[in-house]
C-alpha cells in the first residue's frame, strides 16, 4: 500500500526535488555574484589644452554610461547631429535684454542663480529693477528680501528656462541610455570622480562611455566629448580630455569642436 | 415599583455617560499631537490648511512663511462636533496652550517638543547643476536667514566654494556631535581606549532648517513652489529630531588650512550626483578622495599596517586615531579602506 502510494506521488516528488534544485542553484550564483562584485573608480581630468593654453574646465557635469563607443552608436549619432542653442541665443529669443546677457556672461554663468546680484547690478540690468520693485510691493516694503528673492520675481524663461531647456535636451539625447553615474569636475583639482562603479563580474576591465552630452562653451566655441576608457578593480581609472590637433583624432574618442554662433545683442561694457 | 423606577433611570444615566465615551471621536480622545498621517487627513491637500505666508510672517520670521497654525476653518467642516463637546475641548490642545471658549494663547508653530512626521528631499544634483558658482550673500537681511539651531560667525571667511556656503556654515556655536558607529558587518576589535581628543565647532558644518534657504528661490515662479509642499516633504514614521551631528571621522577639521581651501566636492564627490539625501546610505566622502592623495596616504598606510600587524602578533588590535575617534576607530578596518 505504501509502495503504491509512493509511486502514485513520484511524478510531484520528482518536481518538487528539481524545483529545490534550481532554486539552490540561484541562491549559490546570486550569493557567489555578490561575493565577486568588484568596484572601479575613474577620474576625468578638465584641465584641457586648448589653443595651445591650458584651460579649467571646472564646474562641467560629465555622465558614466557602461559600454564602449562601439556599443552607443545611436548615442554617438545623435550627439554628432545635436544641435544645441548657446547661452547667448537662448536668452536672446527669451527678448532678455543686452544688460542681461552681459550680467551672465561676466562670471559665464548660465543662470541669475549663479552668483549674488548686487545693487549695482539691479540698477543697470532692467530685468533685476523689475523683479526688486515688484518683490518690494509685494513683500511689504521690505527692500532686503526683495532683494534676496529677486530671482522669484523674475519671468520664469529667464530664471530657470535655460536650464530645463538642457536638462530635457540631456534626456532626448541620451533617449534609452541610462547612464550609471554622473559628477562635476570641482574647481581646485578640476577633475570629475566616479567611485564605486559596479563592474561586471568575472571582467578583469570594461569599457565606459564617459560623455558631457551638453557642449561645453568655451572662448567662442562648445567642446564635447565621448571617449571610451577601460575601468578596472585593480586601480583607479584616469581619462584625460583632449581636444584634437588639427585634422588627428583623439584615440577613443569622439570630440565634436565647433563655433559658436553669435547671438547676443552687443558688446559688453560692465565689469 | 419605585425601586424598578430608580433603578431604571440609574442604568439609563449610566449607558447614556458610557455611551459618551463611545461616540467620542479620534480627535476627541486623543492627547494634543495632531496627525497628517490619517487616512482623512492624508487625502488633502497640504494648501487647503497650510497659508503661505500666514498673517503673522513679519512678526514671527521675518520673511514671508508659514509661521501660524491652519484657521479654525481648517478643522470645523470635518470635526465640528469636537469643538463643542464639554467645557474644555481636547481638540483645542493641538494647538492652543489651554483648552476651552477663551484660551487664546497658542503654542509657538511649530511645537519642537513633538515628534516631527515629515522627512525632506533635496537633489544635491540639480542645486549644483543650476546654482553652481553662487556666492553666499552676508549683507541683505542675514538675520533672516541664520539657519536655525546655529549662529552664524566670521570663521566662513574667503574662500566659498560654489554655492554650497549658502546652506552649509561653520558656526562659532558647538554643535551636538556623536560618533558615527559603523553598521552592519563590522565588528568592534577592543573597547576604547581613553583619548583627550575633543572636537572644535570649527570642524563642523551647519544644514538649513527653516524655509528661508528654499524660498528665496522658490517662493514662486520656479518649482516647486511655496504651495507645493509634497514636492519636498514626504510623510514618513514619526520621529524626533536630534539635531545630533554624527561622524565617522571625528577629527576632520573643515577649517583646517589644507582643507579650506578645497573645492567642496573635492570631497564631498558624490553629491553632484545625489538626487535625494535619503537615498545616501553612507558617508559621501569616501576614503579614496584623503588616502591617494599625497596629503594622507602615507598616514592610513601606516594605521592599516599596524592594525594588521597587531592582528599577526595576536596583540590587543591597533586603534586607528588618526581620523577617528576611539569609538570608530576600533572596529574592523572595511573592505573601502583595504582596497583603497
Amino acid at each position: 500500500m505504501t509502495k503504491f502510494i509512493l509511486l502514485q506521488k513520484l511524478p510531484a516528488l520528482i518536481v518538487l526535488s528539481l524545483r529545490l534544485c534550481v532554486s539552490a542553484v540561484i541562491l549559490v550564483t546570486v550569493g557567489t555574484a555578490q561575493v565577486a562584485q568588484s568596484l572601479g573608480s575613474l577620474e576625468v581630468s578638465g584641465r584641457v589644452k586648448i589653443d595651445g593654453k591650458q584651460e579649467k574646465l571646472t564646474r562641467k557635469r560629465f555622465y558614466l554610461i557602461r559600454g564602449g563607443l562601439a556599443d552607443h552608436k545611436q548615442l554617438i549619432e545623435r550627439l554628432a547631429n545635436a544641435a544645441i542653442e548657446p547661452r547667448d541665443c537662448f536668452y536672446s529669443r527669451m527678448n532678455a535684454s543686452p544688460e542681461f546677457i552681459c550680467w551672465l556672461k561676466t562670471e559665464d554663468c548660465q543662470s541669475p542663480y549663479c552668483r549674488d546680484i548686487t545693487e549695482e547690478d539691479i540698477a543697470r540690468v532692467p530685468e533685476f529693477r523689475a523683479a526688486f520693485d515688484k518683490g518690494t510691493k509685494q513683500f511689504r516694503g521690505r527692500r532686503a528680501i526683495a532683494a534676496d528673492w529677486l530671482t522669484t520675481n523674475l519671468p520664469e524663461n529667464l530664471a530657470s528656462g535655460f536650464y530645463l531647456q538642457r536638462r530635457h535636451i540631456t534626456e532626448t539625447l541620451l533617449g534609452d541610455v541610462k547612464p550609471l553615474q554622473s559628477s562635476m569636475t570641482d574647481t581646485v583639482t578640476v577633475k570629475a570622480i566616479f567611485i564605486d562603479i559596479p563592474l561586471t563580474t568575472g571582467t578583469a576591465a570594461e569599457k565606459f562611455l564617459v560623455t558631457n552630452i551638453l557642449p561645453i562653451e568655451f572662448g567662442g566655441k562648445s567642446y564635447l566629448w565621448a571617449c571610451e576608457v577601460e575601468i578596472g578593480a585593480a586601480k583607479p581609472a584616469s581619462l584625460r580630455l583632449l581636444v584634437p590637433d588639427g585634422n588627428k583624432p583623439v584615440k577613443n574618442c569622439e570630440v565634436w569642436v565647433r563655433d559658436l554662433p553669435v547671438c547676443s545683442t552687443g558688446p559688453c561694457n560692465n565689469k | 415599583m419605585r425601586i424598578g423606577i430608580r433603578l431604571f433611570a440609574v442604568c439609563s444615566c449610566a449607558l447614556f455617560f458610557a455611551a459618551s465615551f463611545l461616540f467620542e471621536s479620534i480627535a476627541q480622545r486623543r492627547s494634543a499631537e495632531f496627525s497628517h498621517r490619517t487616512r482623512e487627513h492624508k487625502r488633502i491637500d497640504c494648501a487647503t490648511c497650510h497659508k503661505v505666508p500666514t498673517a503673522n510672517w513679519i512678526a514671527a520670521r521675518g520673511y514671508p512663511d508659514v509661521a501660524d497654525y491652519p484657521g479654525h476653518a481648517s478643522c470645523v467642516s470635518c470635526h465640528r462636533s469636537d469643538f463643542f463637546r464639554g467645557n474644555r475641548p481636547a481638540i483645542c490642545a493641538t494647538c492652543h496652550v489651554s483648552s476651552g471658549p477663551r484660551a487664546a494663547e497658542r503654542f509657538p508653530f511649530p511645537v519642537s517638543s513633538r515628534s516631527r512626521e515629515f522627512s525632506t528631499v533635496f537633489p544635491h544634483n540639480v542645486h549644483q547643476d543650476l546654482i553652481a558658482s553662487k556666492v553666499n550673500k552676508r549683507d541683505v537681511a542675514v538675520a533672516h536667514f541664520v539657519p536655525a539651531s546655529f549662529k552664524m560667525s566670521a570663521v566662513d571667511d574667503k574662500p566659498q566654494f560654489n554655492n554650497c556656503a549658502i546652506c552649509h556654515q561653520t558656526t562659532a556655536e558647538m554643535p551636538k556631535f556623536a560618533n558615527r558607529i559603523p553598521a552592519g558587518t563590522l565588528n568592534a576589535l577592543g573597547d576604547t581606549v581613553g583619548d583627550n581628543f575633543t572636537p572644535l565647532a570649527a570642524f563642523f558644518k551647519n544644514e538649513p532648517s527653516s524655509h528661508a534657504s528654499c524660498f528665496n528661490c522658490h517662493y514662486q515662479n520656479v518649482e516647486p513652489t511655496r504651495t507645493d509642499c509634497a514636492s519636498c516633504h514626504r510623510l514618513t514614521s514619526p520621529f524626533f529630531e536630534t539635531n545630533t551631528t554624527e561622524r565617522y571621522s571625528l577629527k576632520f577639521n573643515h577649517q583646517d588650512k589644507d582643507h579650506v581651501n578645497k573645492d567642496c566636492t573635492t570631497c564631498h564627490v558624490r553629491i553632484t550626483q545625489n538626487a535625494d539625501l535619503r537615498s545616501m546610505r553612507d558617508a559621501d566622502v569616501p576614503i579614496l578622495t584623503c588616502s591617494t592623495s599625497s596629503c594622507h596616504g602615507g598616514e592610513i598606510k601606516a594605521e592599516i599596517a599596524k592594525r594588521e600587524e597587531s592582528i599577526a602578533a595576536k596583540q590587543p588590535a591597533f586603534q586607528c586615531t588618526y581620523c577617528h575617534a576611539p569609538a570608530v576607530g576600533r572596529f574592523q578596518i572595511p573592505p573601502s579602506h583595504q582596497a583603497r
